[in-house]
């Protein structure tokens, strides 16, 4: 490939389609934080009620959708190596979602699931839908597709079923489409959703990205495609046993499925860690290694509601169980990757003109670490103290949880429109 | 660093500029970090032939690396047109760092 002086020689994603993903999921992860606050009361009771319906879906699609569907544009090239089929799509995927999230999340805290709510699933489909054609006819033109590159299409499947139920569930409330009532198919919409789309795409992702940070020497392909396939046929194998209503002991072997393919991937993220070149491991990393640690919180917590209840009744552990993963491993980790993608990309757009002329700040300099640390210790403590609220049915804990994690999602919009608004200061 | 070239002399100037240009990720020069393979001088042609790769191919900071390169090899020799030759072949990977970019790197 042959580049002439003054042209552009490898066409990324532009910033234009990623880095509104980037500010919409912040600012989701500030409104879910809120409506925390004001309805800390509401996790003192069974989990289907109207406040935490909408905060779940403000987590899940606002927050950890919205900032994987664009980190996900800029990424899934480098996973391919081969550029993004179209950025009109990337665009669509945008727009639709972030007119169809807050339709949605509004109708939920109304618990209507009328109209609005109806409008709202339809969209977020067709934004999923954007997405996973552009996935598909980017990776049908590349001739590599990969180990990580599946976990990311087939994420992007499982995103597709699970919208797609949600949006079959929410015009049952009015016309009965499915055989039983909505609430009988919310455990196959929340785990396809949890475990296919965001643990398959987070372990495709980080399987990548984390040994590129490290600079490790640690390959090994064959382990990854055995926790691809621990994950997706524990999943499928959930699917099975919750459709013919079997014994909830029987629950074990799909958990004992992903929990290896987590504990695989844990060794391999450990040995990666190992055999690194860099031996100074940023804030970023650290908190994004560590997510992979939580990961395994909610599979202990399903363990325990199993083996020691024998039922998926008592509400508090399930309600535990779903905190552990929105605000566990999921929250960590974009916590961490937000600053090792979102700096690069601004600073890319930036300063990549006069790149080499001079001494251009480092992409870490877009962002001040001292509020990134202030809002990982106000997270880590937030998280503990809140999660122990909810086990104790304590309003005032539950209130000074959702406080401190109120306080890391401001300290977090800080820093991300910081760096979104950065103008180049060598002018 | 093994760099190919046919002009040693005015591969020393080069490296000098380059070894300025930084990939920000890594915070390490391309020179220590064994992206630079060959670095060709055409007298007659005024023309300087950089032959490069990345960590990996579509690296979200590919082209600030690449245009970095470029503008270093234009203030080191103003009166050449200098191309950028990336080649994927061999493909990068941490055994081509320099022992400089090693100490580095573990330091």
């Amino acid at each position: 490939m042959f580049i002439p002086s003054g042209s552009s020689p490898i066409k990324n994603t532009t910033y234009k389609v990623v880095v509104p993903f980037y500010g919409y999921a912040a600012l989701s992860f500030l409104i879910a934080t809120i409506l925390m606050f004001l309805n800390s009361d509401s996790f003192t009771q069974h989990y289907f009620n109207a406040p935490t319906l909408a905060i779940t879906h403000m987590m899940a699609l606002g927050w950890g959708t919205m900032i994987i569907l664009g980190a996900s544009h800029q990424l899934f090239p480098v996973l391919i190596e081969d550029k993004l089929y179209s950025d009109n799509l990337a665009y669509a995927s945008f727009a639709l979602a972030g007119i169809g999230i807050p339709l949605l999340v509004y109708a939920f805290y109304q618990f209507n699931f009328g109209f609005m709510a109806q409008v709202g699933a339809i969209l977020i489909n067709l934004a999923v839908i954007s997405y996973l054609i552009n996935l598909f006819l980017s990776s049908r033109i590349s001739k590599k597709v990969n180990i990580h590159a599946m976990f990311t299409i087939t994420a992007a499947v499982w995103l597709i079923l699970t919208t797609g139920l949600g949006l079959l569930m929410v015009f049952n409330f009015h016309f009965s489409l499915l055989p039983e009532n909505s609430l009988h198919y919310l455990n196959f919409h929340a785990h396809m959703g949890i475990i296919g789309w965001f643990l398959l795409l987070i372990l495709g992702v980080g399987s990548r990205l984390i040994p590129m940070f490290l600079i490790s020497k640690y390959e090994n392909n064959p382990l990854l495609w055995k926790v691809y396939y621990l994950v997706n046929t524990g999943l499928m194998a959930f699917i099975i046993l919750a459709f013919l209503g079997l014994n909830h002991s029987l629950f074990l072997i799909p958990i004992i499925f992903i929990g290896v393919g987590i504990a695989l991937f844990g060794s391999f993220i450990y040995k990666c860690y190992q055999q690194r070149i860099r031996k100074k491991v940023d804030g970023q990393v650290r908190i994004s290694m560590a997510s992979i640690v939580l990961m395994l919180l909610p599979i202990i917590v399903m363990i325990g509601v199993i083996s020691l209840l024998s039922s998926m009744q008592d509400t508090k552990l399930v309600l535990l169980y779903g905190y552990t993963i929105l605000f566990g491993w999921i929250t960590a980790i974009i916590l961490g990757m937000t600053f090792k993608t979102l700096p690069f990309i601004v600073w890319n757009k930036v300063y990549h003109n006069i790149a080499g002329l001079g001494k251009t700040p480092n992409p870490k300099d877009l962002f001040s670490s001292k509020v990134f640390t202030a809002s990982i210790i106000a997270y880590l403590m937030g998280f503990i103290i809140f999660g122990i609220g909810i086990l104790l049915k304590n309003i005032l804990v539950l209130q000074i949880g959702t406080m401190l994690l109120l306080l890391t999602a401001v300290l977090y919009n800080l820093n991300v429109f910081k760096i979104i608004f950065h103008q180049n200061k060598l002018k | 660093m093994n760099i190919e070239t046919n002009n040693e002399e005015k591969l020393d100037i080069a490296l000098e500029g380059l070894y300025q240009v930084i990939d920000p990720e890594v915070d390490l020069n391309i020179v220590d970090l064994g992206l630079v393979y060959k670095i060709e001088f055409f007298e007659e042609a005024k023309e300087i032939i950089v032959t490069m790769t990345l960590t990996t191919r579509f690296c979200p900071m590919g082209e600030s690396i690449t245009d970095a390169t470029v503008q270093s090899m234009q203030q080191s020799f103003p009166d050449d047109k200098t191309e950028i030759h990336l080649t994927f072949t061999p493909p990068w990977d941490v055994t081509m760092i320099s022992e400089a970019g090693n100490e580095f790197l573990r330091s």
